[in-house]
This record gives structure tokens, C-alpha cells and sequence, in this order.
């Protein structure tokens, strides 16, 4: 994941930058093709689903659920099996993934960003924790069930764990990448400067790394969404995850369709807040990529 | 006179006063160090892991010692089953991999040539890509006629998605210049695509395909676990389920050895494939 | 010439030598380097790409150290090998690709240094910093973000963040370079203001010749690897200096000078195949 730092404006003729209104944006998006190509993709995809698998029952696609009896399920209000926007049961299983996630990407943030930090950082440091890192991140996630199941008490905890540990590896290496991106010459101004190093951590560190970092975080939370669903099928009670493969055993394929979108949905609803959390914080981005236009 | 040499210099003269026996340089430059502390850290874990029993040491010392775990692999090594594991999930990753590329690379360089392509493909795109692939496993052992399929449309959809982002990522940010160059020498379009514009997003799609890669491992785990009777996914959760926890061990290492080599092998690959990239 | 009298700063280099990896590869970058600043003096430092310029700027800031020689300040000694130095405000650099934090506005970047070092409150380093922006033609870009700002803006906005720490000595490295050559000329005027207000010892690296001659009280030229002092021009010209003195007699003569001795050294090193160390 290159270009991350986009450089500054080479201006021809010494210009500063321009900053466009968002409403002048709005009007001219409005006006191209793209968001009717848009609606155009996506209403293609859901025609072919209905097409292929409602209307035509071609191959193997009549085994699949058609696209009108998943709809009609999702927004009924006594769904045939249970779950629908309407039923408890949807909101129960969407709260006990979310709720893992939200725990598992927290405590990975907490603690991923500072060892990242450090790593990059202290020299000592990184060489004690690099090659542990290095020999561990290579095993796939899902290869640590059996030993989460062992080491962790209770049934919440290895799954919690194990969405912890994919977004863990995930946000120590986007941020040691971050410190590591970070132009020398800055640390050289601030040492002119005259920064005690706890300002050259809080003030050129940290904002020089957040583009990564926040880069990695939105990495982290689809980790974390593929763990947990991993995770949930493979050894849970509760949750989407489980829903999903439950919903297919008992051949309740709508429901199975209700819960993937679902995830889809929560998916990009969490990696979209993040990346708009670090919009927030990187104003300076913000204002100088706007101004590219 | 590179900036990284100097900046080496730099530290090696600030530390010293004009004399310094060899070895203390040595071990003041940057890799020896690293190799000392390397080597501390995981000798520390590896002596608390194998002593973690008479330690007491809660949790871990439910996990078999790395002696165990040495003595468990030299059988496995030679059992069959072990190997064919090995075979059958590379064969899955293979595929799936390669249909991933074949699909992916063409439609992403699509995608970034032609702006009406991208406007209409990329939203389903993203509509679609948040959804976890393991939650496409049930979709895909109810469409796939074999589980064999299923687990490699999972392996393809996993590595699917950083193919695609990766190849339109490169191609859209080629450097315009280069066009305009090829361009007034000349070019027609299609000569601007195989030339100017494809060689150029390479090492993009090398990229694609290294993290790719992970990926796919991690799916064909994820699916063999779930979903498959063969493979080293299956052989690790079969080992857990007859409570055969060191064999476990040797399937987790196993897999991280191969997907690490194979991650290194696509970027030996890559070198090759993108020679202007390698720097002297 | 009516100026302020500097407060210190005078520099002297006095067999000062740098050899990288002497072990190994022996890069000689410096070879016995002599020559003296006076305390507020306008000193610029001419060569071809390989001279040693850079390390020299590089020794006083303290980024690097000398393997033999030593560097004085104001008579006391500076550094030399048994003696390394540390960077620090009172050698203060203005950095060719531009060091300002792109994650700061203006004003931050401005006044963080003395008030990261206690010198100044938050108040007073803005109303100077304020000032000395209105100074160099910036006004109202105090609270925009660097990114925003143009290549000119952003090299006066440097300089002023180097000046507010009130160093004796302010070190450019190649500091307009990237400029092109209308905004260069306005921006070095701009300098010479600054410069003709509260005169420092100024250390400018360049391998422009006419900036050399037009911004110098001398001009030291070097040679190529191994660097060693080629010449040492004193350029007479008057201050203050406006673009009109580019066309003057003196000034032509001047420069021509200082062309003919760089004229071979820049040959000598094309040649060698120097890489320049800033693309």
C-alpha cells in the first residue's frame, strides 16, 4: 500500500493552492456520469442476481436464494425464519459481533500504536520485537484457534483474542511503517529546533506517522470483521458469524444472505468512520489534497 | 556519497573518540546489534515456553514444550498425510491465486484506463468487498459443485479484491508525463498501454500479489478448517478436535513457513519481472 | 555600512578535514579546510557538486562530525573529533527541500522553536512572529497549513522560523533551488532585508554563481572531492543591494571571477560522475 504521503502541489508559476467549495464539488458531480454509472453497476449486479437465480434457475444458481425472497425476508416484520430488520434476535447476533470487534480493534489500537511507536523509535527496542513479530505474523490468523481456545478462559475470549491479534500484527506494522516514512530532515529541524524528545514524539512522531497509521487501522477493522466471522463459525454461540453458518445449516439461505449483507454493511460503516476520524485529525491533509483540483 | 552512508557515518564517528577496537564497532553498526537483541528476545520466550510448566506459568503450560513440538515434527515429517496435506493446500492456494490474477489484473487495468468503466464497476466493488470471505463460505459450498471449488473461490475472492485495488492503484498513478512522452514520440494506444502503461504499474500488482498472497493463505486456512476434509487447514483443526496439541504446533509453523516462502518467492519474482526497480 | 553590529558568531575552520568509513572506502569529503567569518558577515560557499559544501554546512549544525581539524566559534572551540557536537538554535538551518511540518500551520512552525525552549511565551512569539512574516510580504497565512503555501512562501516562512530563535550563525543549504528564477530574485531580496536588519553571521551554500556573488560579503570557492578551498573572493559591493547592481561593472567582474576557478572544478566532477545528492 504505496502513496500514502501525497507530495505537495508542484506549482508552474509560484501558486499557492486554490480551495475548491463543496458545494461547487457537489453541482459538478451531479453533473458527470458518475453516479448513474454507479447506480447502473450496482443495479446490474442485483438484475443478474435476480435474473440468474429468481427467473432462470440457471446451473447451479437455482440452489442459491433468490434475490426477492432474501429482500421480502429481510424487511418483513415476521420473517420466516426468524430474522429480519424487525425480529430481536437480528439485533442480539449484530451486538455480540459488533461488540467483539469494538473491544478487540480498541485494545489493539491501544496497544498496537505506542509498540509501534517505540519500535520505530529506539533501535533497542525494535531489535527485541522485530524478529518476534516477523516469526509470528506469517501464521494465518485462524491457525491460532486451537491455541486461543487453550490459553484463553471462557468462550468470548479466544474469539475476542483472536480478532485482537489480526488487527494487532496489522497496526504495529502500519505504524512502525509510518514512524519509518517519516522524513530525517524533519527530526534534524527539530533537534535545531531545541525539542526535548517528548515533544519530538508528540509533535513530529505521532502526526508524522497518523497518514499510516490510519491507513493500518482502516487494514485492522477489516481484519478484525474477518477473524471474528472466522472466529464465530468455528467455535461460537452468538454473533453474525455464527448466525451465517447456522443460517446455512438449517437451510435458512435468506437469513444467510440477510446476515452477509449485514456484514457488508457493518464492515464499511466501521472502516468509513475511521477513515473519518483520521480525516479529523490530519486537517492538514485534507486542506492540501482539496486544494489539488 | 549516498545520504545513507553518510547518515551510517555519522553515527559511527559521534559515537567514537578517534580509537575503537574492531569488535566494539561491530557491534555498534546497525545489523550486529540487531542480531544480539534478536536473539535474546526469542532465546527469553523460547526457554519460558519450554519451561513453562515447572515455572507455572498459567496457560502456556497447557501448551506443549518446544522439545515436543521438535520430537511431534520429525513424525509428522514423515507421514504421508502430513505431505499431502502440503500438497493439496498449495494446489488450492495456486488456483485460487492464479484465477485471481487472471481475472483481476484485466479488469483493474480496465477499470483504470477507462473512466466510464471505473465509475460503473468500482461502487458494486465496494459494496461488495466488505463482506468477510469466510461469510461467502456457505454461498459457496451450496453453489460450487465440490468442495474443492468452494474452498478455491474462497482462496480467489480473498486475494481478488488486493489484486484489483492494487493493479488500479498503479495504473492510475502513472506518471502523466511519461504518457505525454510516449505520446508526442509517436505512440498509438495500444502501443501507450503495453508499453508505457502496463510495464509502469508492475511493481504495483508485484505488491498486489505479495500481500495477495498472505491472504490467500490465511483463506485457504480459514476454508479448509471450515469447510474442506483435506489440507494443512483441516490436519491443524483435526489434531485440535483429538486433542493432539503439539501436532498443532507443527501445522501452525508449517503454514507460516509457507506462506512466508511463498510470499518471498512472488517477490524474487517480481525483481525479475520489474529489473528497473532494483536499485544498486 | 550602516548596520547593527552582530553579537557573535564569527566562525573558524581550522584544518578541519571529514573522511567517511575511514577504514574502508576512505572518502575523503573534506581535506584541510581553512578560513575565517567574521562575526555578521554574509559568507557563501561555491562548488560543484561533490565539494564537501554540504558536509561543511552539515559539521556546523552538527548533523555531522569532522575527523580532524576543529571549527571555532567566536574563539572558543566549537567541535572537533574529540569533541562531538549536537544541533542546537544557535546555529539554526534553513533546509533546501524544506523542513517546515507539513502536520503544523504556519504560525506553529514558526514560533515552536523558542517556545519549545522556554525563551519566549505563546503571546510574544506570535506578535514577533507576525511581524516578521508582514516583514517578508506574508500576511494573514499565519493559521494555513504549508502544504497550501507556494514554493516562494514556503522558503520565506523557513527563514523566519530560522531567525526567531535568534541564532548567531544561520546556516542555507542550497535554499532557493527549487525555485524558479523570477520568485528566486524576490525571495533573495527579501533575505537581504532581513539580513540588512539585524545582521548574523550567515553560512550559504550554492552552486548558483550569480546568488553567490549578489548575496556574499565573501565568497569562499571549493573544489571538487577531495573539497579544498579553491579561492576566497571579498565582494566589495555596498549594501543595500537591489537587482540592479547585477548589471554593474563590479558585479560582472566579480562573477567572471568566480566562473573562471568553478569553470574546471565543475568539469573535474561532471566527469568523475558525481550523483548531486538532492535530485
Amino acid at each position: 500500500m504505496a502513496q500514502l504521503i501525497a507530495t505537495a502541489p508542484t506549482a508552474i508559476g509560484d501558486t499557492a493552492a486554490v480551495r475548491v467549495p463543496w458545494s461547487v464539488k457537489m453541482r459538478r458531480l451531479l453533473r458527470s456520469p458518475r453516479p448513474y454509472l454507479a447506480l447502473l453497476g450496482i443495479a446490474a449486479f442485483f438484475l443478474a442476481w435476480y435474473l440468474l437465480v429468481d427467473v432462470l434457475k440457471f446451473w447451479r444458481f437455482r440452489e442459491l436464494p433468490g434475490f426477492v425472497a432474501s429482500i421480502r425476508e429481510w424487511i418483513s416484520p415476521n420473517p420466516v425464519y426468524g430474522v429480519s430488520l424487525f425480529t430481536a434476535e437480528y439485533y442480539s447476533h449484530m451486538g455480540a459481533s459488533v461488540y467483539r470487534v469494538f473491544i478487540a480493534f480498541v485494545c489493539a489500537t491501544a496497544l498496537g500504536i505506542p509498540i509501534g511507536i517505540l519500535m520505530g523509535w529506539r533501535r533497542v527496542f525494535y531489535g527485541l520485537t522485530f524478529p518476534i513479530l516477523e516469526l509470528l505474523r506469517p501464521i494465518p490468523i485462524l491457525a491460532w484457534i486451537p491455541l486461543a481456545i487453550i490459553l484463553l478462559p471462557g468462550r468470548e475470549l479466544p474469539i475476542i483474542g483472536l480478532t485482537f491479534l489480526a488487527a494487532f500484527f496489522v497496526t504495529i506494522l502500519n505504524t512502525l511503517l509510518g514512524v519509518q516514512s517519516i522524513d530525517p530532515v524533519y527530526f534534524r529541524a527539530a533537534k535545531s529546533l531545541g525539542f526535548k524528545q517528548s515533544a519530538i514524539l508528540f509533535h513530529v512522531i505521532v502526526p508524522g506517522a497518523l497518514p499510516y497509521i490510519f491507513v493500518g487501522l482502516q487494514i485492522a477493522m477489516g481484519a478484525c470483521w474477518f477473524s471474528l466471522v472466522a472466529s464465530e463459525i468455528v467455535s461460537g454461540q452468538a454473533g453474525l458469524g455464527y448466525k451465517v453458518w447456522e443460517a446455512y445449516y438449517y437451510v435458512q439461505f435468506e437469513t444467510m444472505v440477510i446476515v452477509m449483507a449485514t456484514l457488508g454493511i457493518l464492515g464499511y460503516i466501521s472502516s468509513a468512520f475511521v477513515r473519518m476520524l483520521g480525516n479529523r485529525l490530519m486537517q492538514w491533509r485534507a486542506n492540501m489534497l482539496a486544494g489539488v483540483q | 556519497m549516498t545520504a545513507s552512508s553518510s547518515v551510517a557515518a555519522t553515527v559511527a564517528t559521534r559515537e567514537a573518540p578517534v580509537r575503537r577496537s574492531r569488535f566494539s564497532r561491530w557491534l555498534a553498526s546497525w545489523w550486529s546489534l540487531n542480531l544480539l537483541l534478536g536473539a535474546m528476545s526469542i532465546g527469553t520466550l523460547g526457554l519460558l515456553w519450554e519451561f513453562a510448566q515447572p515455572l507455572g506459568i498459567p496457560g502456556v503450560k497447557e501448551v506443549p514444550p518446544p522439545s515436543e513440538v521438535v520430537r511431534i515434527s520429525a513424525d509428522l515429517l514423515g507421514s504421508r498425510l502430513y505431505w499431502e496435506g502440503w500438497m493439496l493446500s498449495v494446489q488450492r492456494i495456486t488456483l485460487g491465486f492464479l484465477a485471481a490474477q487472471i481475472v483481476g489484473i484485466p479488469l483493474g487495468l480496465m477499470m483504470a484506463m477507462h473512466r466510464n468503466a471505473f465509475d460503473t464497476i468500482f461502487p458494486i466493488i465496494e459494496i461488495l468487498r466488505p463482506i468477510p470471505p469466510v461469510a461467502w463460505i456457505p454461498v459457496a459450498i451450496i453453489f460450487w459443485p465440490t468442495r474443492e471449488m468452494s474452498v478455491v473461490f474462497i482462496v480467489f475472492l480473498g486475494a481478488f479484491w488486493i489484486v484489483l485495488l492494487n493493479t488500479i492503484g498503479g495504473a492510475a498513478n502513472v506518471d502523466p508525463n511519461y504518457k505525454r512522452a510516449a505520446l508526442s514520440l509517436g505512440s498509438n494506444q495500444r502501443d501507450l498501454f503495453w508499453r508505457i502503461i502496463f510495464p509502469a504499474t508492475v511493481p504495483s500488482i508485484i505488491t498486489g500479489m505479495a500481500v495477495g498472497m498472505g491472504i490467500a493463505w490465511e483463506m485457504v486456512v480459514a476454508a479448509e478448517m471450515i469447510a474442506g476434509r483435506t489440507g494443512l487447514g483441516y490436519l491443524l483443526w483435526q489434531s485440535f478436535e483429538i486433542n493432539a496439541i503439539a501436532q498443532v504446533v507443527v501445522c501452525m509453523i508449517s503454514i507460516g513457513i509457507a506462506g512466508y516462502l511463498s510470499s518471498e518467492i512472488i517477490r524474487q519474482l517480481g525483481g525479475f519481472a520489474a529489473p528497473w526497480r532494483r536499485t544498486h | 555600512m550602516n548596520r547593527g553590529i552582530a553579537r557573535g558568531g564569527a566562525l573558524s575552520f581550522r584544518h578541519a578535514g571529514k573522511i567517511y568509513d575511514p577504514e574502508g572506502a576512505r572518502v575523503v569529503a573534506l581535506d584541510d579546510v581553512n578560513f575565517e567569518i567574521a562575526a555578521g558577515e554574509f559568507c557563501v560557499v561555491v562548488g560543484p557538486s561533490g565539494c564537501g559544501k554540504t558536509t561543511l554546512l552539515n559539521a556546523i549544525a552538527g548533523f555531522d562530525q569532522i575527523t580532524s581539524g576543529e571549527i571555532r566559534m567566536d574563539g572558543a572551540l566549537l567541535t572537533s573529533p574529540g569533541k562531538p557536537l549536537l544541533p542546537g538554535a544557535d546555529r539554526m538551518v534553513v533546509f533546501q527541500q524544506g523542513a517546515l511540518f507539513p502536520w503544523k500551520t504556519v504560525l506553529w512552525n514558526v514560533t515552536c522553536g523558542p517556545i519549545q525552549q522556554g525563551k519566549l511565551s505563546k503571546k510574544e512569539a506570535n506578535e514577533q512572529a507576525t511581524h516578521l512574516l508582514a516583514r517578508v510580504g506574508l500576511t494573514s497565512i499565519e493559521n494555513q497549513y504549508p502544504g497550501e503555501l507556494s514554493g516562494g512562501m514556503k522558503r520565506r516562512v523557513e527563514i523566519v522560523r530560522a531567525l526567531m530563535n535568534d541564532p548567531k550563525v544561520l546556516l542555507l543549504d542550497e535554499p532557493f533551488r527549487a525555485l524558479d528564477a523570477l520568485t528566486k530574485s524576490v525571495v533573495q531580496e527579501y533575505l537581504l532585508e532581513l539580513y540588512d536588519l539585524t545582521p548574523k553571521t550567515v553560512f550559504f551554500i550554492t552552486h548558483d554563481i550569480e546568488e553567490a556573488v549578489f548575496l556574499a560579503d565573501k565568497v569562499v570557492v571549493m573544489t571538487t572531492r577531495p573539497g579544498r578551498i579553491l579561492k576566497i573572493l571579498d565582494v566589495g559591493i555596498g549594501r543595500p543591494r537591489d537587482y540592479r547592481i547585477l548589471t554593474s561593472q563590479e558585479f560582472m567582474r566579480l562573477e567572471g571571477e568566480v566562473r573562471e576557478s568553478i569553470h574546471d572544478e565543475a568539469r573535474k566532477a561532471f566527469e568523475a560522475g558525481e550523483r548531486e545528492m538532492a535530485t
